[in-house]
């Protein structure tokens, strides 16, 4: 009996446990409330079936709130959609929505063409050594970087063969981060 | 489980969700509940039955509409619970929904009462 009753007040701490983490967007006094309250609803009803001469079933009373996100998510749900959206939502939903799918096209073309020149600018330094660097002003003040089918005579090439690894890296990185915030994107379609 | 019994749950289960505010403003008539008196008699009614998972996030959002009001009560050695009590917005919604549910009840009772093959009536006609 003892048992039974330690391992209630366990699993009813979990559960609030569970419930207080997934109300973290109510302020914390709203989120005390309704934790408040359904710890009393529960200590009420095990008390009652105790009292009836039952030993009590807190699997069965936790079953009628449902899983702790799905009940936090009732509780929150006035935060995540705010006012109820008006005459017209569909429409402005349906705007943003082609917006957004134009970001993410545009995004990923300007994305993957860049990472696609850098590399395409390591390929090109083994075939054509000469056309293909970093050139600077001794003073840093004019800079020409890539391609180039005379290279600049008043200006030292600062890079070297360096370019290669440098591009191809730079491909890399651009590359991962334009899936990045894609997937970021595509949440949002 | 046959389609009709799957269609006859849907139905049920949209009438139940369309008509519960109206069944919560109607038991705090002239009463204070708290939230687990309220549940036993919403679930001792055929039609009205919800579980806690339900009842407690609706009543949330009614006292954030200001429909009703909450305090919190502790009656000698019980616990403190929370009693949930009308607001006059929430009692003025309740005559507004308690009208338009007995137009509907009218109304479809009419339509019940009035089938083929004798000639179509029109209320009031």
């Amino acid at each position: 009996m003892q048992q039974s009753a330690l391992n209630n007040n366990d699993s009813i701490h979990r559960y609030l446990n569970d419930l207080r983490r997934y109300l973290a967007r109510l302020a914390p006094h709203e989120s005390q409330e309704v934790i408040r309250e359904i710890e009393s609803h529960l200590f009420d009803v095990i008390e009652q079936q105790e009292a009836a001469g039952n030993s009590a079933d807190v699997v069965a009373i936790l079953r009628g709130f449902g899983e702790p996100r799905q009940l936090a998510a009732q509780y929150i749900a006035h935060i995540e959609e705010g006012a109820p959206p008006p005459r017209g939502f569909k429409a402005i939903q349906s705007m943003k929505k082609s917006a957004t799918a134009t970001l993410y096209f545009a995004m990923a073309v300007f994305g993957f063409s860049t990472a696609m020149c850098l590399l395409f600018i390591a390929g090109a330094k083994f075939l054509l050594p000469e056309s293909v660097g970093v050139w600077s002003t001794p003073h840093g003040n004019s800079i020409v970087v890539g391609f180039v089918s005379v290279p600049p005579m008043a200006m030292p090439e600062v890079m070297g063969w360096w370019i290669v690894p440098a591009a191809a890296i730079l491909a890399l990185a651009v590359a991962l981060l334009t899936r990045k915030v894609l997937s970021v994107l595509k949440q949002h379609m | 489980m046959n389609p009709n019994d799957a269609l006859m749950e849907k139905w049920e289960v949209q009438l139940r969700k369309g008509t519960l505010e109206l069944a919560i403003l109607a038991a705090l008539q002239q009463r204070t509940l708290y939230g687990l008196e309220l549940l036993k008699l919403l679930q001792s009614l055929p039609s009205t039955t919800i579980t806690e998972g339900t009842l407690y996030p609706l009543m949330d959002r009614l006292k954030r509409d200001e429909l009703v009001d909450a305090q919190w009560v502790q009656e000698g050695d019980s616990r403190p619970r929370k009693y949930y009590q009308l607001t006059a917005l929430g009692a003025q919604k309740l005559t507004d929904l308690t009208q338009l549910w007995r137009q509907s009840v009218t109304d479809i009772e009419f339509l019940l009462a009035n089938p083929g093959p004798q000639p179509l009536q029109m209320k009031g006609v």
